[in-house]
């Protein structure tokens, strides 16, 4: 409603500071970090202007003068400079996250205020029940159980992979039932989104690099299902267009990349489970507003019998998750958290799904919060439910999934 | 300087004046291309919450004899929501309640910061609508529509904004609250004295500041239908829609794409496939079902002898279909030169419907003579033109030939017997050529404005007397490098 709170007014702060005619104030920058990147404004802007390219470049560029405190420093070099660079070590965290919930550490720790007492509170309420198992990208092909097969590369994603790898598994599961023979490309790692949006413009680079390189063996659509990382995947292409060494191939990438439901709307699943329930979509920003894909996953949706697809008031409205907005800026995030809640428990429905894991761990943790018995769930896992019954050799198992102790919980069962 | 954001405080709410310079910065421009070039940061910004507020500002203005500058959205393009010469920008978009739906009497009452498309969705329900319908519906409020008098596709049967506003309250100059249409009254017909809201309509804050308003609404037509026009020659376009008139059809919008527009489609969308013809023509008829078909087989039938192809449809899908062809237009000239960007100036005129081919002709005359690519498009039924510049906005001298292209577009629309501004309104950017279109009339508006704004605050520089800009308008001769010489596209 405030100009400065619009994206002509950021576009406008951007171009004067970027021409002398502005200084870098805390008033700027609030401004500028107030933004959601969720593209809402690019999806209706008149002159096509694309916000979200336009706030990576900005924010990197604000990001050395930016003043953050020792704790600050430290933790972003942690986060962005060790733990999203590898995913190596992004698993190792998760293990010791799945310790940290299995053995009554976390019992102990919200019982003691530890995480009150570290400012950990809201965050850690956003942690979901990490699985059993991860999904270890190593090059493993997952073969099509229909009659046609036609190649697709999954793009697993760190938090997916890891966090909600259950998801993971039900997509590639989804695929194969669609027809597709899946490959899981080795090498690949997180996207670089929250890097990106952090004004870490060098180590997105870095993880894209990696990313391209990865999947130049693959062949077929490269696909996601995480709105947020498809967004960042298809603007590859944009963030290396001077980079003569990289534009190419990178263009080539963003090209390939396809959000889920962008790849099924187009292919026979069969979904003849019924689920008689009555489901809310919740758009992710970077679906319906980066990607443009709002479609799709309603229709796949109303193959499936029984289901009740209801809408919402402002569907395209974010729910506040954003990346890391709902730690860094947790008091909007907070009320476009309760806004969307509001809006979708009023049609009283049994599931709100969605294509992100930030909205999936948003909404889950607000309903949580209100004792609510609504489940959120990611759009592959409904497609996993209603789609027809694997056969006993489709399902990612054994050799791909990794248990938390190193060992395959089917290896350990066949050592024993 | 700064006290005047010290005093407003003191006045309002603190937290609804800013004044820091990076948020002064965002209220700087509109979306006209003048500001683009000299963006103008106010003194301060006052957020608006209420009549009251207003009125302590208009006050306070008064008193001190500091410029107030209203403002809804800013999505005009004629420099006319910015402070031109300092001031305080007064923002009313936040003041955006629908305060009552009459059902019984058809109109509503609300806020002037209400979002055209948002009050249209809420009519909706209840079968009704607000007809005025400007491109940027989804930005523009209804306080800036009655302010510039927007007209939109639709006027061509359903008339401009001021055809339904039926009352206003309005914030004078001196901070004096009014009520204009009768105190009090759900009439939606009078004649009881000067209509002072057709005067405070069109007037873009220089007379008072509107605060709230009545609107009339009509029912939504139940049905209507699209005819696709596809022209070889610009002269057969403006013989066909003189034909449709004639013919005792009222479409409710006709609207022409040029050559230039039709090639920029097919750039964007492919898959449209639409035919390389001078012209493109879309009518649309509503109305009760049968009746809509019956105007779509009679302009079909009316327009095929000057036509190269011509069909119509009223089912939605098609319907939506060709009229994505229009809504597509705006971001699509932009495809015609990768890199380029629109320049608005010069882009709103308005000429006599029987003269549109010789004006567009006489465009893409000056679009050649300046080597600036302009792909023109507009409301063929009203007359009105919307010649999109497409300039590389970091080339100092393709600024100055774009300004020149728009002065002569100006001139253009006068020689035709025309208008500078068709719906945008004045603003900074046309008021040069108003002593030229209003002769002894712009004195008698002097007069008026004088005697209800004597200090002159109100948006100075607007419409009546231009402010010195940073630069010169090139009206006949080269400008000086512009203070800045990039644009930006949103």
């Amino acid at each position: 409603m405030h100009e400065t709170e619009g994206p002509r007014g950021r576009v406008g702060m951007a171009r004067a500071l970027a021409e002398g005619h502005l200084e870098v104030t805390p008033s700027l920058v609030d401004h500028e970090l107030n933004c959601l990147v969720c593209d809402a404004c690019s999806a209706v802007c008149p002159a096509g202007v694309h916000m979200d390219p336009l706030q990576v470049g900005l924010r990197a560029a604000l990001e050395p003068s930016l003043r953050r405190s020792v704790f600050e420093r430290l933790l972003r070099a942690l986060v962005f400079g060790w733990l999203f660079m590898d995913m190596a070590h992004f698993r190792l965290l998760a293990r010791c996250l799945w310790l940290y919930q299995r053995l009554g550490v976390r019992w102990l720790a919200r019982r003691l205020g530890i995480l009150k007492l570290l400012r950990l509170e809201s965050a850690e309420r956003l942690l979901p029940d990490l699985p059993s198992a991860l999904l270890v990208p190593r090059g493993e092909s997952y073969e099509s159980t229909q009659p046609t097969s036609e190649p697709a590369a999954f793009f697993a994603g760190c938090v997916m992979s890891t966090a909600l790898a259950d998801v993971d598994r039900a997509t590639i599961r989804v695929l194969q039932r669609a027809g597709c023979r899946v490959g899981n490309p080795a090498a690949q790692g997180c996207c670089g989104a929250l890097h990106a949006h952090s004004g870490d413009l060098p180590r997105m680079l870095r993880l894209a690099q990696a990313n391209i390189e990865a999947f130049e063996g693959s062949d077929g659509p490269i696909v996601v299902n995480s709105a947020g990382c498809g967004a960042m995947l298809k603007d590859y292409g944009h963030h290396f267009r001077h980079d003569s060494a990289w534009a190419e191939r990178a263009r080539a990438f963003s090209a390939r990349v396809r959000d889920l439901s962008e790849v099924l709307a187009g292919r026979p699943l069969k979904v003849d489970h019924a689920l008689a329930q009555k489901v809310v979509y919740q758009d992710a920003c970077h679906l319906i507003h980066a990607q443009r894909v709002s479609r799709q996953p309603r229709d796949l949706l109303r193959r499936i019998p029984g289901l009740v697809l209801a809408e919402i008031e402002e569907a395209g409205l974010c729910c506040g998750s954003a990346g890391v907005y709902n730690v860094t800026n947790p008091v909007q995030s907070k009320q476009l958290q309760q806004r969307k809640l509001d809006h979708a428990l009023r049609v009283d429905p049994a599931v709100i799904v969605t294509a992100n894991p930030g909205c999936l761990l948003q909404l889950q943790s607000g309903l949580a919060e209100r004792d609510s018995r609504v489940a959120v769930k990611h759009l592959a896992e409904i497609l996993d439910e209603a789609s027809s019954a694997p056969s006993s050799a489709d399902a990612p198992s054994a050799k791909t999934t990794e248990g938390f102790l190193r060992t395959s919980r089917a290896e350990s069962q066949g050592e024993a | 300087v700064s006290s005047i954001a010290a005093d407003l405080r003191a006045l309002l709410s603190a937290s609804r004046v800013l004044d820091a310079p990076a948020e002064l910065r965002t209220y700087a421009y509109d979306a006209s291309f003048l500001t683009q070039l000299a963006p103008n940061p106010p003194d301060a910004v006052v957020i608006a919450a209420s009549t009251e507020d207003v009125a302590a500002v208009m006050r306070y203005a008064n008193q001190h004899r500091v410029p107030v500058i209203p403002r809804g959205a800013a999505s005009g393009q004629a420099a006319g929501a910015v402070a031109l010469g300092g001031g305080i920008v007064l923002a009313l978009n936040a003041m955006n309640r629908i305060l009552e739906i009459d059902l019984a009497n058809m109109q509503v009452f609300c806020e002037p910061g209400v979002v055209h498309a948002q009050l249209n969705s809420a009519l909706a329900p209840h079968g009704l609508l607000f007809p005025p319908d400007p491109g940027s519906s989804r930005m523009a409020t209804v306080g800036g529509m009655a302010s510039t008098n927007a007209h939109g596709m639709r006027a061509v049967k359903y008339g401009p904004t001021s055809a339904w506003v039926l009352g206003l309250q309005v914030v004078m100059a001196d901070g004096e609250v009014i009520e204009t249409g009768s105190v009090g009254s759900r009439a939606k017909q009078s004649s009881a004295g000067l209509e002072l809201t057709k005067l405070i309509v069109g007037a873009e804050g220089t007379l008072g500041v509107v605060t709230r308003l009545r609107l009339k609404l009509m029912a939504i037509p139940p049905s209507r239908a699209i005819v696709l026009g596809l022209f070889d020659a610009l002269e057969d376009a403006g013989q066909a829609v003189q034909a449709v008139f004639g013919a005792g059809v009222s479409p409710s919008a006709i609207e022409i794409l040029d050559e230039r527009c039709i090639q920029a489609i097919n750039l964007y969308r492919p898959a449209m496939a639409l035919e390389p013809v001078e012209a493109l023509i879309l009518f649309e008829v509503d109305g009760n079902p049968p009746g809509a078909r019956w105007d779509a087989e009679r302009v079909t039938e009316v327009i095929t002898p000057f036509a190269r192809r011509s069909e119509w449809s009223d089912e939605p899908g098609r319907i939506n279909a060709l009229w994505e062809a229009r809504s597509l237009v705006g971001a699509a000239v932009g495809m015609l030169r990768p890199g380029s960007n629109r320049a608005y100036c010069g882009e709103d005129i308005c000429v006599p419907v029987a003269r549109i081919p010789e004006t567009l002709r006489a465009i893409q005359d000056i679009s050649a003579r300046h080597r600036i690519p302009i792909a023109t498009y507009g409301h063929i039924g009203g007359g009105g033109l919307h010649p999109g510049h497409l300039i590389d906005g970091r080339d100092p001298d393709e600024i100055r030939r774009v300004l020149l292209v728009a002065d002569e577009v100006h001139q253009l629309a006068l020689r035709m017997g025309g208008t500078t501004t068709g719906e945008h309104g004045v603003g900074a950017g046309c008021g040069p050529y108003m002593a030229q279109e209003h002769r002894p009339a712009l004195e008698v508006m002097r007069r008026l404005k004088r005697a209800l704004d004597p200090h002159g605050i109100m948006n100075p520089g607007v419409i009546f007397d231009a402010l010195p800009l940073p630069f010169e308008l090139p009206l006949s001769g080269p400008v000086g490098e512009p203070a800045e010489a990039t644009i930006d596209p949103g």
